[in-house]
């Protein structure tokens, strides 16, 4: 077994190029996976309030956009856009989410449209957190309460 | 009942005395080893490609993009090496029986330390890597780590029960420790890979939304636990419901040396080479628990096995006390210290004190033309044991053998001395048996004198 240290380096390196390869082609697109449904999902959902589907909104005036600041929450930072139409909000999105690492990320994008859902639902940023999200909530309601003071809305 | 040798009582009559057949031993194949390196290596480079294939350029500069990256990078290539570990113990029969038991557990050892850094690189690393980019303080962010990730609790106990096993591993603090209380001990690393393996794919970067990654680290991790029950409790398991091996009798060799013959059942299907060992467990009150390797001191002969021991560790001077009917647990055989090792046309066969029980099954699986020649070497006349058995086999094989008795110095195997008593040692291959030193002492001077390292097999007995 003198070559033994060639066995394994010839084969760290086919393994090593193999993966490379077959990721170059296979990942070109795509940065961020789609979240799962996990436990940690459904349990926030159960909340109370959280689950409620966003109302049609009486629409007077114009419609707007407008951007929160950018939040920083511990495992990254997001800043919310709103839209408005009249006093109403009738969607908001998440043009900036940059976080640590993955973990925080999928938990981030299962959180979100809870979030969403919820500040349809109440109008305005007073939202219940999610729980076991409790500084992602806090850093989408800071940001959209940001977003709704450029506007001069409550 | 008397363990013959080929020229036994029978033979001395004027009878001719018919070999048991005996099923050959599997022969071991090197090309089983070097596709098991071959695909080690292979394991390994895809490991370390996974954690760079998903790393860009942007999550590298982020704050503690860097640190992250290295963390998962240590964890993987850690987390890898351990499974090799675990894979190097699980006597796989294929690739034990090229490198034998002790070449397997020579490896385990030397790869031992970088598991273990790796790790625990990986969780220094991950920690400042998530406390950068959450500017936070370190401190704070192994609370959140703790608390607030999933299975990230319980991998850093199982990382904990890791660095024990490690401190007590080492050299200086192991020597001092009861074999078996290390032993058992160390057996907890199972159960500290257990508690790591779920924070692996609930965080870490190559698995979080890769079911093709998720599925084939599972498979790995899963294969190696199954390799593991099936040959290292399974197969034992087997082989010990089968020939229900029993202990009949105990016989003194010397002072404080005794042979332990036990019969069992279908021994005749048990395929042993000389020169290998099992692991026996003798199911007493006080000895069920440890299982000892003992070469075989002859090959089977059905329904006879027998194993030779001297009294040096508490275990093996309690063997001096067994009863009759004491049911026994094998476990192997094992080890490469076999007759098909050999690479050159003859072979030399050296022992020093109790060593002399492999080397006398070996010599029994040699053939009759063979002409072995056998040194021997004992402090007194009184430690050559089972001398008279290998005297006879010896002289069946037209060899030569050479009793060295007395202290080192007055008999002692040297540059001088050897090449005097084997002339044709460049033809030869050297089988040595004994106590470490003993070992480490020939292994060296064959190289002194030339021999390739391939022709120089060797089994030591640690105590």
């Amino acid at each position: 077994m003198k070559r033994a240290a060639w066995y394994v380096i010839a084969g760290t390196v086919a393994g090593f190029a193999g993966v490379l390869g077959l990721h170059g082609r296979a990942a070109a697109p795509s940065v961020v996976a789609a979240p799962k449904p996990t436990s940690g999902a459904s349990r926030a959902a159960s909340k109370p309030g959280s689950a409620r589907a966003a109302g049609p909104a009486p629409a007077t005036g114009p419609t707007r956009h407008v951007t929160g600041i950018l939040e920083q929450y511990g495992y990254g930072e997001l800043s919310v856009t709103v839209t408005v139409h009249g006093t109403q909000i009738t969607n908001v999105s998440v043009p900036v989410l940059r976080t640590a690492e993955p973990y925080s990320q999928q938990l981030a994008a299962q959180v979100l449209p809870m979030l969403k859902s919820e500040v349809l639902a109440a109008h305005s940023a007073r939202i219940n957190t999610v729980s076991g999200a409790t500084y992602t909530s806090q850093a989408y309601a800071d940001s959209i309460q940001s977003a709704l003071d450029k506007l001069h809305l409550k | 009942m008397s363990f013959e040798t080929v020229l036994g009582p029978a033979a001395r009559r004027g009878k001719q005395r018919r070999l048991p057949a005996r099923p050959e031993a599997p022969r071991p194949r090197p090309a089983f080893a070097r596709a098991g390196l071959l695909v080690a290596g292979i394991g390994l480079g895809a490991t370390t490609a996974l954690a760079i294939a998903d790393e860009t350029g942007s999550q590298f500069s982020a704050p503690g993009g860097a640190a992250t990256f290295l963390g998962s990078l240590t964890g993987l290539v850690g987390t890898y090496l351990a499974l090799m570990m675990v894979l190097l113990i699980s006597r796989i029969p294929a690739i034990e029986r090229v490198l034998g038991q002790d070449g397997l557990l020579r490896w385990h050892r030397r790869l031992a330390p970088w598991p273990i850094s790796l790790l625990i690189a990986h969780a220094v690393f991950i920690t400042i890597g998530y406390a950068q980019a959450a500017k936070s303080g370190v401190w704070h962010q192994v609370g959140v780590l703790l608390t607030k990730y999933p299975d990230v609790l319980i991998a850093t106990v199982g990382l904990g029960i890791m660095c024990v096993i490690g401190v007590i591993s080492l050299r200086a603090i192991r020597s001092r420790l009861p074999r078996e209380t290390w032993w058992l001990i160390h057996l907890y690393m199972y159960l500290a890979l257990a508690l790591s393996f779920a924070h692996v794919l609930a965080l870490g970067p190559s698995f979080v939304g890769h079911p093709l990654t998720q599925i084939v680290w599972s498979v790995a991790w899963a294969a190696t636990a199954g390799l593991v029950i099936c040959y290292r409790f399974g197969l034992p398991l087997v082989r010990s419901v089968r020939h229900r091996v029993v202990v009949t009798e105990v016989r003194r060799e010397a002072p404080d040396v005794v042979s332990v013959i036990c019969t069992g059942r279908h021994l005749d299907k048990l395929a042993v080479a000389g020169g290998q060992f099992f692991f026996w467990r003798f199911l007493t009150p006080r000895m069920w628990w440890q299982a000892h390797p003992y070469s075989l001191s002859a090959l089977p002969q059905p329904p006879y096995l027998r194993l030779t021991v001297k009294g040096v560790g508490d275990h093996s001077a309690a063997l001096a006390k067994l009863r009759p009917g004491t049911k026994v647990v094998i476990e192997g055989p094992y080890g490469a210290f076999t007759r098909y090792a050999q690479r050159r046309r003859r072979a030399l066969l050296v022992a020093a004190g109790i060593g002399v029980t492999a080397l006398r099954s070996l010599l029994e699986d040699l053939p009759r033309n063979s002409a072995p020649v056998v040194v021997l070497r004992a402090t007194r006349a009184e430690d050559m044991v089972l001398i008279k058995e290998v005297a006879e086999l010896v002289r069946y094989r037209h060899g030569k053998l050479h009793e060295l008795v007395g202290t080192r110095e007055q008999a002692s195997i040297d540059d001088r001395s050897l090449p005097r008593l084997v002339p044709d040692l460049d033809h030869r291959d050297i089988y040595v048996c004994g106590p470490e030193g003993f070992v480490t002492d020939i292994v060296e001077l064959a190289r002194r004198l030339g021999v390739p390292d391939e022709a120089v097999h060797h089994e030591a007995f640690a105590l």
